[in-house]
């Protein structure tokens, strides 16, 4: 069996099969940051402790800076690039627009990312769920309640076109 | 007649649509070509003289490119907010762990960490200090050569020994805080880069550029146009961003080394060599008459300001002048004294020595209340501050003193709680309690001058652009700000572009701290664009025919109100102007009117507007295991006027987090707290619900009122959980945080500590 | 200094003929919420990272005969979610709902948080309650041990550095009386101030006739409180009981772990906690 000190992966990034070399335990956060030059996800302490960094690995919200990066080879990854643009914003992303949740920024990509698992995994999430399921994302400025009041409202404009 | 279009509306962010995408640029998503990596070594002593600094096997490290010491520092190596205290890199000797001893600059991080490890510190260890009261005894080893009693503040008003012995009641306690952590969620960061033409130009995650732009000139001994400083997206920074985290160390390596460079803090760099929250020890005495009539206090107060001074002056002002509470009262002594330790440095955080404060004089307002049969809001309502109120400092309170308001806006909440919550709970391990929390803070620095400018322009073709220094941190003052210029101007804030935080564009607008911003850079905005539309008036006096007081500013056109079809775009009056030579181009100022505290009676008038607060906390104590949740928080605010209302809330509710992690679960202990595995802020499922309340009771010195909310936001949270928490058990707690130990101590203590007999 | 290189194994064969010739240079890594953050602060340096995070022997819950089988390599959340976990060993349902965070539950396996052998691994308690094997393979053949026996010491685990653990089996809970609580700093991203876990079974007479304690987060390593089943067994769950029950808790706790600046805390918690968690039992017979 083989052992790398650098490996080449693919995965799907965003919707993009992409290809990189990465090192034997090199972040995942640090391949999307540095190699990817993909500047969203964040570093809020490089320890799984604040949700800063988190993304989606085939539909899971995981931090990225705990995940070695050769593991995400032949997974769906999601960073909040992919979620929506200038002309077209997420409805995660109005949301939060229309519900005052963004304040400094930095918790945002991450908490996007968490919400978006919560959506895509359970349709039609309890207050508790919606809470819990960001519990993982640390925000030292807004409070969360405008966070969870938009998320909240995304998942019932969801539910109604169901 | 002006219609308030952009006052009070809650527009979407500007910025917010940034953030959202992920793409706002904050200093570590900043991609500059061959950029070097700075990397800094602390001290890893408490406080010692340095013998050696041996650089020789880590400068041979591959790809380590230079290592600095003091020595290359070419102008002062001093620095600090208030009193220059602190070199930038130590010279013969390091007072705390978080000095900061060598600068490594290499190719990447994993150089410059290897280069760090090889750097061989030769000390000579001195005997330390680590409590501020044994740091003032006359043998105890000295931090600075000054000595270590940094500064005394003194509020004294008539005489409150005589007084106490007509009191029908007189409590005296002691109250004591821990060093906390600011824990914003972006590490400190910057990046640099030499301007083609020599300029130095620094991107950091900072509350001031303009201080930091003075700082990093003064360090480098260069003149003022050879540094640029641009605010970064800031990802917090609560007051521990005030201080010089990477700038210096980014422009001595750009000063040297002529090439791009990044610094970025680690989370545990970060926690271990920025600011902290002061810890406080105070003690209270406050004697009521039978009434419950406040009429005495003394108090003594210790704060432990660290290795340096930072805000340290700050908050030993802010905490006496602030102690009496809300309330008033005829006769005051407060002292309070900034001691220097061998602890991590204590700066500015969020209320600079007010949370503390409240704590106490929240907790004796109860003490009161209950040796009185009184309850805690017809206490508090009975002595609230009203306008006409002299202050402790002998201030006279003029208008917009809205704690009556608040206290009457929480009560049917707090009656509400008593009557329908508190009887219902059946788990048999669980207590409720109720408490409230009252508040004041004076908006800007203590007694002293703290101006803002702010600029506006007008292009050629009538565009307008509205230029600031004041750094938007998170709190929304880029938004604000914009509305109150739209308002003046009669434009729609979309239609106006902002330029902020750039030391090549803005203006100094004073530091982003002591809640100050939306009403002194708020006033200075509301200048300037009031001397553009003043332009706008005159010069459509001129080409309308018409008198100012019949024209209005709308949608971009200067109108006559008696016949609106009769109008003159900006953009017209802009090419005229041009042709004529005018410069389109006003500057806005203002300086809140405050008197400096006499040294000794500590009178003055310290602001010139204060903003009033109360905060009831339903709580639920587990009397088995000392946890508390905190189940709701109602928090009245009397904030002047709200610009942008969900802004507010939004203060409101980070500030509860805040408040919540004061209360409980946050302490930062100097020689164990190494990062966020340590230090617990709030996670959302601790999180109550919060129920803002906003209550406008208008300052007439603010722009279009307002006054402020960023610090007042926390202040009352912890005092109204520590009140409920001693409500539910029976017992109170005197040092915070009431974590698992202190609170199953407590509950042991009030025999509460069994399994409830339930019905 | 050693340089740290990845393998990803396709099969446990393979895993384990690697381990055979580099055990001792290896750690095993699944969800990495661990490893990466010890490759981070530099305590752990490693050889060898062998991804066995896809390994599909590792995978699964299932029901057998012997008891409920839990693969080691099955995640947090996915045993959060399992309805045989849900009937069999709910305890153990409840370890999971408040493990770290919805980003950690995610990736971090069962397998990883009794391997990396924490006292406040929060697993263990309702494992060591339904009495759980770990089966270990290793290239020469197999292995059952305890869990609890697992635990050498804080941090050190009995697991050979040439083995992985493969499943873990669990006595299950035949509906009896069962819960797992913790006391943590904050509702989220907590490590456990100290945590219990409790599978109990009372007779006709209401007296207990079968009963599992273990603590967590309170001793060197998570452990069964022997004394105090052997106290209980036999008992009505009164007032009276439950309080001695929580005093001998506390005594066997301290005799473990000797007086240290938490005891003042723990010592009360642990009785604390104990009413806590059985106070069910007692509201529904003796008062």
């Amino acid at each position: 069996m083989k052992t790398y000190s650098v490996l080449p992966i693919q995965f799907t990034l965003n919707g993009e099969k992409t290809m990189v070399y990465v090192g034997a335990h090199e972040t995942a956060l640090h391949v999307i940051r540095e190699r990817l030059s993909l500047k969203g996800t964040k570093e809020g302490c490089g320890m799984g402790e604040c949700g800063a960094c988190t993304i989606m690995v085939d539909g899971k919200s995981v931090n990225a800076c705990l995940m070695a990066a050769p593991q995400l080879d032949g997974r769906k990854v999601m960073t909040v690039e992919g979620l929506g643009n200038e002309e077209n914003l997420h409805p995660l992303q109005e949301a939060l627009l229309d519900h005052h949740g963004v304040q400094c920024g930095f918790c945002t990509p991450g908490l996007l990312m968490s919400a978006q698992a919560l959506i895509e995994g359970t349709p039609r999430p309890t207050h508790q769920q919606v809470v819990e399921s960001i519990s993982g994302n640390l925000c030292r400025c807004t409070g969360y309640q405008q966070i969870v009041t938009g998320i909240e409202n995304v998942a019932k404009k969801g539910a109604g076109e169901a | 007649m002006k219609t308030n279009d952009a006052i009070g509306k809650s527009i979407p962010r500007i910025g917010a649509i940034e953030r959202l995408l992920g793409k706002a640029l904050f200093s570590a998503d900043m991609e500059l070509d061959h950029a070097m990596v700075l990397k800094v070594l602390p001290s890893d002593r408490d406080h010692a003289r340095i013998v050696k600094v041996d650089t020789t096997d880590a400068v041979r490290v591959a790809g380590v490119v230079r290592i600095f010491t003091a020595e290359d520092i070419p102008g002062e190596n001093i620095t600090g907010i208030i009193n220059k205290d602190r070199p930038l890199l130590a010279e013969n000797k390091v007072r705390s762990r978080g000095d900061a001893v060598a600068l490594v600059a290499a190719e990447n991080t994993r150089f410059a960490e290897e280069a760090l490890n090889k750097i061989r510190v030769t000390y000579e260890d001195l005997p330390s200090v680590h409590d501020p009261e044994e740091a003032l005894k006359p043998d105890a080893p000295k931090v600075h050569e000054k000595g270590n009693l940094l500064f005394t503040r003194k509020i004294k008003k008539g005489n409150p020994g005589k007084t106490f012995e007509q009191c029908a009641v007189v409590v005296e306690k002691t109250y004591e805080t821990s060093f906390l952590e600011h824990s914003y969620l972006e590490p400190d960061a910057g990046a640099g880069y030499v301007a083609p033409d020599g300029q130095l130009v620094i991107m950091a995650s900072t509350q001031n550029p303009h201080y930091d732009h003075s700082e990093v000139v003064s360090l480098l001994g260069v003149p003022e146009d050879r540094v640029r400083i641009i605010q970064a997206a800031t990802g917090g920074g609560f007051g521990s961003k005030l201080d010089l985290n990477v700038q210096g160390f980014i422009g001595l390596a750009l000063y040297h080394l002529k090439r791009p460079v990044a610094c970025v803090f680690t989370r545990e760099e970060s926690f271990r060599m920025t600011a902290k929250r002061h810890p406080l020890k105070m003690t209270l005495k406050t004697g009521a008459d039978k009434n419950g009539r406040l009429m005495a206090m003394t108090a003594r107060m210790i704060c432990d300001t660290g290795a340096y001074a930072s805000y340290g002056l700050a908050v030993a002002s802010r905490a006496p002048v602030h102690a009496t509470g809300p309330y008033e009262m005829d006769h005051v002594d407060v002292e309070a004294l900034c001691v220097y330790t061998n602890n991590p440095f204590a700066g500015a955080m969020r209320g600079f020595g007010v949370p503390q404060a409240a704590f106490a004089h929240e907790s004796q307002m109860d003490l009161l209340a209950k040796a009185l049969h009184m309850g805690p809001l017809e206490i508090r309502k009975r002595n609230a501050l009203k306008s006409g109120s002299q202050t402790a400092t002998r201030q006279l309170l003029q208008e917009s003193v809205g704690i009556q308001e608040c206290l009457q806006a929480v009560e049917p909440h707090y009656e509400k709680a008593l009557k329908d919550w508190v009887p219902l709970e059946s788990d048999p391990s669980k207590q409720r309690g109720v408490g409230v929390g009252a508040m004041w803070y004076g908006i800007g620095n203590t007694g002293v001058r703290n101006p803002s400018t702010a600029h506006m322009e007008m292009d050629p073709e009538g565009a307008l652009t509205l230029y600031t220094g004041c750094a938007d941190i998170g709190q929304g003052s880029t938004t604000v700000l914009t509305q109150i210029a739209a308002q003046v101007l009669g434009v729609s804030p979309e239609n106006l572009q902002t330029v902020v935080g750039d030391t090549a564009q803005t203006s100094n607008a004073g530091a982003t701290s002591a809640s100050r911003q939306t009403y002194i850079s708020g006033n200075a905005v509301k200048d300037a664009a009031q001397k553009l539309a003043d332009m706008l008036l005159t010069e459509g006096v001129d080409l309308l025919k018409c008198p100012k007081t019949d024209m209005v500013l709308t949608g971009g056109y200067v109108v006559d109100e008696k016949d609106t079809e009769r109008r003159v775009s900006f953009s017209k009056i802009a090419a005229r102007a041009v042709k004529r030579g005018i410069p389109l181009r006003w500057q806005g100022y203002f300086d809140p009117p405050t008197v400096p505290l006499d040294p000794e009676t500590g009178e003055g008038a310290p602001y010139a507007a204060y903003a009033y607060a109360c905060h009831v906390a339903l709580v639920t104590v587990d009397v088995l295991t000392g946890e508390v949740t905190v189940n709701k928080v109602i928090a009245a605010h009397d904030v002047g006027r709200a610009i942008h209302p969900e802004s507010v809330a939004g203060q409101i509710g980070g500030g509860v987090a805040m408040g919540v992690g004061f209360a409980v679960m946050e302490e930062y202990d100097p020689s164990t707290t190494e990062s966020m595995k340590d230090y617990h802020i709030p996670t959302c499922s601790d999180m109550p619900e919060i129920v803002p309340i906003i209550v406008e009771s208008p300052e007439p010195t603010g722009p279009f009122g307002a006054k402020g909310v960023g610090e007042p936001a926390l202040i009352p949270t912890a005092p109204a959980i520590i009140n409920g928490i001693t409500n539910a058990i029976g017992k109170r707690i005197y040092h915070l945080p009431a974590n698992l130990e202190r609170v199953l101590e407590a509950s042991i203590q009030s025999g509460k500590f069994s399994l409830k007999e339930v019905a | 200094m050693t340089e740290t290189t990845y393998a990803r194994p396709e099969t446990l064969d393979e895993a384990l003929l690697f381990l055979k010739h580099h055990g001792a240079d290896t750690r095993p890594l699944a969800g990495g919420t661990d490893v990466m953050v010890d490759l981070r602060s530099g305590k752990l340096k490693t050889s060898y990272l062998l991804d066995i995070s896809r390994l599909p022997e590792l995978q699964g819950i299932a029901l057998w005969e012997e008891g409920l089988s839990i693969g080691a390599g099955v995640t947090i959340s996915e045993i959060y979610a399992s309805p045989l976990v849900r009937e069999h060993a709910p305890s153990m349902l409840k370890a999971c709902a408040f493990f770290g965070s919805p980003q950690i539950r995610n990736v971090a396996t069962i397998g990883g948080n009794v391997g990396n052998a924490s006292p406040s691994a929060d697993t263990a308690p309702s494992l060591l309650v339904h009495e759980t094997k770990a089966v270990l393979a290793g290239f020469s053949g197999e292995r059952t041990v305890g869990v609890e026996d697992l635990f050498d010491g804080p941090y050190q685990s009995g697991i050979g550095p040439d083995e992985l653990i493969l499943r873990f089996m669990l006595a299950p809970a035949r509906g009896r009386f069962s819960d797992f609580q913790k006391i943590g700093r904050r509702k989220a991203l907590a490590i456990s101030r100290m945590s219990m876990a409790i599978l109990a079974e009372q007779a006709k007479d209401e007296t207990f006739r079968f009963i599992r304690l273990a603590l967590g987060s309170a001793t060197p390593t998570p452990m069964r409180m022997r004394t105090v089943e052997s106290f209980l067994m036999g008992k009505r769950p009164d007032r009276k009981t439950l309080k001695e029950g929580a005093r001998l808790m506390a005594e066997e706790m301290v005799r473990i772990t000797g007086r240290r600046p938490s005891t003042v805390y723990k010592e009360k918690a642990v009785q604390g906690l104990f009413l806590r968690m059985l106070y069910p039992l007692l509201e529904n017979g003796a008062v």
